[in-house]
């Protein structure tokens, strides 16, 4: 596989302590509570953040504790009960190209071509023309899905829906990709090979992205920056960020998820993760 | 298909294949046989008994009288006239009833409220027997091919309502989400994943009421009509010509299967279509 060999070219976050880097997307003292017949549930408690243009940030928290609860607000499906969310300085609305959200299923459509399902995003915003459906093919072909175009979904492995599945949410141009566990339903194997893949894809697009996992290697080996939430309802516990000696090589190139699991370092954001984690799970017990 | 390139075509198949393929023909070949032999084994044991004089001919009637009522029938001309009444009214029982039945499901799936509100009428409807409401159907709708019609619509529109509606209930669950997070609107929701992904449900249901139009326009035709299979086997009965009423259920039994296999293999043209046969 080519991908060890980092990414000439890409761009690469900037996010050196830069006031100034505009936020893509925020949340500033968000809560969210679902309301059922048997009761209110706190999902989300005064949640603070925000993500640089270009960022890559991963959300870990223990199973079910509302870190894609803190996705539905970005993605404007949920809105705040108390605060805000904003994205791109305005109240989130998928109807907008504004935020590109990614499932854990792929969700393609079993009657339509690879080809077709990939403008479904398009032909919903109604944006689909030559020039959008010239720019869905590329990214396509960047997947390496070309040969597949006239295929259907069920003859496609696992891996190839969920990049098909990322080519749909890609092609009209989110400035936020939002991501919830999107290789969690797929082999160890493919997970950590589609990973790599995906991550490619983003550094070299320069898109800003928000990943949900409860895959702690996943996220170090992937993410700018790790945001670690107690259990539920979700509160920030700790924002770790990864540094240079993972995310870039001695000549400053990019480094792929599989060249950073093997860097020296790697363990140590692993244990710093997982011991914020056991603390978070430690005071969810009654 | 894309897919059978993966697939050796026979040309290139291995020895184990070829032999694997034949076996399997066989097989094929076996059932086919077999199921034949059943029939012809029936009729043949039907006659024989009717000529030994083990059974009463004019109670059970034989294949062979069956068969020269069913000539005759021809040479009268009334044959398929009888045919072409029931069959038309059947065709339209299921037609109309699978179109209603669809549309109505959309509406209720499109109003959440409204589908609550009717969930009790929906589920009292569709425990009543439809045929019940024949004598009534008579008086208001009148004697003749309407009355029937309106049977058979009754009898198999509230099945494809039911069964269309849960269907789209389920593909709605599976993929509101993904409509959502692209912002598609309602009506983008129906069109473009609702409805196309109810196809098969679509299909099954017209399959049901098929069978269900039959049942509406035989019983349609024991209570008014002058013409039809259904009214032949009545009056056969009531006569007591069961060479008749033997003859024209057999030959209901003919259409009834050709129809079935008809629907069946138009149902799998179309999901072929669409690359999931």
């Amino acid at each position: 596989m080519e991908e060890f060999a980092g990414y000439p070219g890409a761009v690469g976050p900037d996010i050196k302590e830069d006031e100034t880097v505009r936020a893509v997307a925020e949340l500033r003292g968000a809560s969210l509570i679902y309301h059922e017949k048997r009761g209110e549930t706190a999902a989300v408690e005064n949640v603070s953040l925000a993500v640089g243009k270009g960022e890559f940030v991963s959300l870990v928290g223990p199973s079910g504790c509302g870190k894609t609860s803190i996705l539905s607000m970005l993605a404007g499906l949920a809105e705040p009960s108390r605060g805000e969310a904003l994205v791109l300085g305005a109240r989130p609305d998928p109807r907008t190209n504004a935020t590109g959200y990614m499932l854990q299923r792929d969700h393609l459509l079993d009657w339509r071509t690879i080809e077709d399902n990939i403008m479904l995003g398009l032909e919903v915003k109604g944006r689909l023309n030559d020039e959008t459906r010239a720019y869905a093919l590329e990214l396509l072909d960047m997947c390496g899905l070309t040969d597949f175009r006239r295929h259907y979904p069920r003859q496609l492995s696992g891996g190839m829906r969920q990049k098909t599945a990322l080519v749909r949410t890609l092609a009209f141009s989110p400035e936020l990709l939002l991501l919830d566990e999107p290789f969690s339903a797929l082999d160890y194997q493919t997970r950590l090979l589609l990973a790599n893949e995906v991550h490619g894809i983003i550094k070299r697009g320069g898109y800003t992205a928000v990943l949900v996992t409860h895959d702690i290697s996943e996220a170090i080996a992937m993410s700018d920056r790790i945001l670690v939430f107690t259990p539920r309802p979700a509160r920030l516990r700790r924002e770790i960020r990864v540094g240079q000696e993972l995310l870039r090589d001695a000549e400053g190139r990019l480094l792929t998820p599989f060249e950073r699991r093997n860097r020296a370092g790697f363990n140590e954001y692993f244990d710093l993760v997982w011991s914020e984690l056991e603390g978070g799970v430690g005071d969810g017990v009654e | 298909m894309a897919s059978n390139k993966e697939r050796r075509t026979a040309g290139t198949a291995s020895k184990e294949h070829i032999a694997y393929l034949r076996a399997l023909k066989k097989h094929n070949r076996f059932i086919i046989a077999m199921q034949l032999s059943i029939l012809i084994a029936f009729i043949l044991l039907w006659e024989g008994a009717a000529r030994l004089g083990l059974v009463n001919t004019f109670i059970f009637s034989c294949p062979s009288r069956m068969a020269a009522t069913v000539l005759r029938l021809n040479a009268e001309g009334k044959l398929f006239y009888h045919i072409g009444v029931t069959m038309l009214e059947t065709v339209l029982g299921f037609t109309i009833g699978t179109a209603a039945g669809t549309l109505i499901a959309a509406l209720l799936w499109w109003s959440r409220t409204l589908s609550r509100i009717l969930d009790p009428y929906m589920v009292v409807l569709n425990a009543l027997p439809k045929i019940a409401l024949g004598p009534i159907l008579i008086v208001w709708v009148g004697s003749g091919m309407k009355a029937i019609v309106v049977m058979a619509l009754l009898v198999s529109t509230i099945v494809t309502v039911m069964t269309v509606l849960t269907g789209f209930n389920e593909i709605t669950g599976e993929k509101q989400l993904l409509m959502k997070t692209l912002g598609a609107t309602k009506l983008q929701s129906f069109t473009k994943v609702v409805l196309p992904a109810s196809v098969p449900t679509v299909i099954s249901a017209l399959k049901l009421s098929v069978g269900m139009s039959w049942v509406g326009v035989i019983v349609g035709e024991y209570l008014v009509s002058k013409a039809g299979l259904g009214y032949l086997i009545v009056y056969g009965g009531q006569v007591f010509k069961l060479d008749l009423v033997m003859a024209s259920v057999a030959v209901l039994l003919l259409l009834a299967a050709l129809m079935y296999y008809a629907v069946a293999a138009a149902e799998k043209r179309l999901l072929a279509k669409r690359g999931e046969g």
